[in-house]
């Protein structure tokens, strides 16, 4: 008897324990619907960003009211990562743009972009053209935050992990579908997003309805394609948010997202022919923050106005100046100075003048000059040189004096 | 099984008797109280619905299983047996003509019983709550849904009771075990937050397996899996208590 008892408490822990480690071993080995949702877009993003030659992304978006669309938009991305050039092509309707087609074409020296209503095209031509490589897809799961995102995200998807349900094509293609509907939105993340819905749609459209009472998410549902090599060909998003506006209707708005990637591979991207269009052009430097190519052209006077505010008018008592008279890409000097109208010299009581040389600052790229001065009581500065604006910025500590705000930005003297 | 159902009844009425039971019972209504309180706060406040009629008993059941239900489910059980360990009840239950077997099954179904009747509870009031307060969205689909929702509950905070019993048989002290108790659940649940990957073998992360039978495609696979997990650790758990239970002197 004893043994017998012994034997079977021996059996039947040793049978649990199995049972325990086998199912949760297989329960781990199983992918949920959710992991390859995950698979599907890190290698989508992995391919797209590293491996596909070309491709065409279109994404299209669909917002309605109780079945009557409000707004869409349609947005087509062609990238030829082997030129690289990219082409944009912007479609929506609704209170933007008025329906009418934008396009844009970028590649490593150039942006043209042009309208459907306006013959006009604008081409903005790059003066630096190695910096403009990272302007093309990247991969996102590539940052270093990605996988902070990646458990934190895992975390709240938490038990909905299983929401997600995958059917296998006889052809090794996948196809993903998920539903969620109001009972199973836990009821802390349905308030969330509805509160965030709500105030969203409230807050900056005129056309939307204006939803007061009883709002809730009703229904979350998705589906995907994935092709035999992994890559996701498509997916489409739904969510429909219910509620009552103030006369008490009921209004369904529902969103719908679709997003495809086609043509890998034989997408081909053309620079538009320029010739015989209008053309408006400038040079710009795409990036403000990168080092100048040409410092030479801050050479001259910049100034501003100096203005007081009297008789509730402001009126310009003078004119402040900063003359550069020397600049490259490490080191600049000039002198700043102020010139007060006649009759409004009881203003400049410091009135000031000083010259100034200015080092590049240790910041990476950025066109900004620390100042020094002769007479250094007056203190620090920096000054910033606005490459796309044409102006700069000369600051330095401290200049304002009673009444007068200091204007830190001036504008090219060209009279 | 005359015998056994002597010590079953007998251990009933000792549960049923102490104030713990009452406490529970009232905490689990002051949960609903509150929760639908919040609801109506959260309606007229923000403008938004909350928690319909069906949707709000899912809200006080998942509220529940994380928190009172596995609290009053250890303090029952840890009562059941370091309580009677320490005021030496338990020689008299012992010298009853009741093998150990017996009773130690016949204080795991009363503690059973418990958890049932908490649920049903819960149940009942939470959807009486949601019913006259909350806007109607019930279908009979999903009034059915809710109701099993709290019925396998019973399962995963049957595995948390033999978990404790487990401890309360190996530590002499009800409250070290008590606290060593929620020590390990706060911990698992902690570690299937953070390795949510392997989180199947963590016991604390079944407690919201019912949300398994609310998908509409209905993962099979993945109910059989996380049932069996449960199984497995039911029969580990009650065989290394009992076997403690078994070899204790008193």
């Amino acid at each position: 008897m004893k043994f017998n008892k012994k034997t079977a408490m021996l059996v039947s822990f040793t049978l649990g324990t199995l049972l325990v480690a086998t199912t949760a071993l297989a329960d781990i080995a199983s992918k949920s619907g959710y992991d390859q949702l995950k698979d599907a877009l890190k290698v989508t993003a992995q391919q797209c960003s590293e491996k596909f030659d070309s491709y065409t992304m279109d994404l299209s978006i669909e917002v309605k009211d109780n079945g009557k669309t409000l707004e869409s938009s349609d947005s087509t991305q062609k990238y030829d990562r082997s030129k690289p050039a990219s082409e944009n092509i912007n479609s929506g309707s609704g209170n933007q743009n008025n329906g009418a087609k934008q396009y844009s074409y970028s590649d490593k020296t150039s942006m043209i972009s042009w309208q459907d209503n306006d013959p006009t095209y604008y081409v903005s031509e790059y003066t630096n053209p190695e910096e403009r490589q990272a302007g093309f897809f990247s991969n996102p799961f590539k940052e270093s935050s990605a996988d902070d995102f990646e458990k934190i995200a895992d975390a709240v998807v938490g038990s909905l992990k299983d929401q997600v349900v995958v059917t296998e094509n006889s052809d090794g293609s996948l196809g993903l579908a998920g539903s969620l509907t109001e009972v199973q939105i836990p009821a802390l993340v349905n308030a969330v997003v509805s509160l965030q819905l709500k105030q969203q749609f409230n807050g900056n459209r005129k056309d939307m309805p204006h939803l007061t009472k009883d709002v809730f998410v009703k229904e979350v549902k998705g589906t995907a394609k994935v092709n035999k090599d992994g890559v996701m060909e498509s997916i489409l998003g739904t969510a429909v948010l219910s509620g009552k506006d103030e006369q008490g209707t009921v209004h369904e708005v529902s969103v719908e997202a679709l997003a495809t990637l086609s043509e890998i591979n034989s997408t081909t991207v053309t620079k538009p022919d320029l010739t015989g269009k209008k053309v408006v052009e400038n040079i710009t430097n795409e990036n403000p923050s990168s080092e100048m190519s040409n410092p030479e052209k801050f050479m001259g006077k910049f100034k501003n106005d100096i203005l007081i505010e009297k008789d509730n008018k402001f009126v310009k008592v003078g004119e402040r100046f900063v003359e550069i008279t020397q600049i490259d890409n490490k080191t600049a000097a000039g002198r700043y100075y102020e010139v007060y109208k006649p009759g409004f010299e009881e203003y400049a009581t410091a009135q000031r003048d000083f010259k100034f040389a200015a080092k590049k600052s240790e910041q990476q790229g950025n066109p900004i000059y620390d100042i020094t001065t002769e007479s250094m009581n007056t203190g620090k500065g920096i000054i910033y040189f606005d490459q796309n604006g044409g102006k700069i910025n000369f600051n330095i500590n401290p200049l304002s004096n009673g009444g007068l705000q200091f204007d830190s930005n001036f504008s090219p003297d060209l009279d | 099984m005359a015998v056994f159902q002597a010590a079953l009844v007998n251990e009933i009425e000792k549960l049923y008797k102490k104030k713990k039971a009452l406490v529970a019972v009232l905490l689990a209504l002051a949960v609903i109280v509150i929760g639908q309180l919040a609801i109506v706060g959260v309606r007229s406040g923000f403008g938004l619905r909350g928690a319909g009629s069906v949707e709000f008993p899912m809200l006080v059941l998942s509220v529940v299983v994380n928190t009172i239900l596995p609290l009053f489910t250890a303090l029952v059980a840890i009562d059941s047996f370091s309580g009677e360990f320490s005021q030496n009840s338990m020689r008299i239950t012992l010298t009853r003509p009741v093998s150990r077997f017996k009773i130690f099954t016949a204080k795991i179904t009363a503690i059973a019983l418990f958890i049932l009747a908490m649920l049903f509870l819960l149940l009942f009031f939470s959807m009486l709550a949601g019913f006259i307060f909350n806007t109607n969205s019930a279908t009979w689909v999903s009034v059915f849904q809710t109701v099993f929702s709290y019925i396998v509950s019973l399962l995963p905070m049957l595995v948390l009771a033999l978990g404790v019993v487990l401890l309360a048989n190996t530590f002499k002290n009800g409250i070290s075990v008590f606290f060593v108790a929620i020590l390990l659940f706060i911990g698992l649940k902690v570690l299937g937050v953070l390795f949510s990957q392997y989180s199947s073998l963590f016991m604390t992360t079944q407690l919201d397996w019912y949300n398994l039978f609310l998908i509409n495609s209905f993962p099979l696979g993945k109910i059989i899996r996380q049932f069996l997990i449960m199984l497995g650790s039911c029969i580990m758990l009650f065989t290394a208590g009992f076997y403690l239970f078994d070899k204790k002197e008193f």
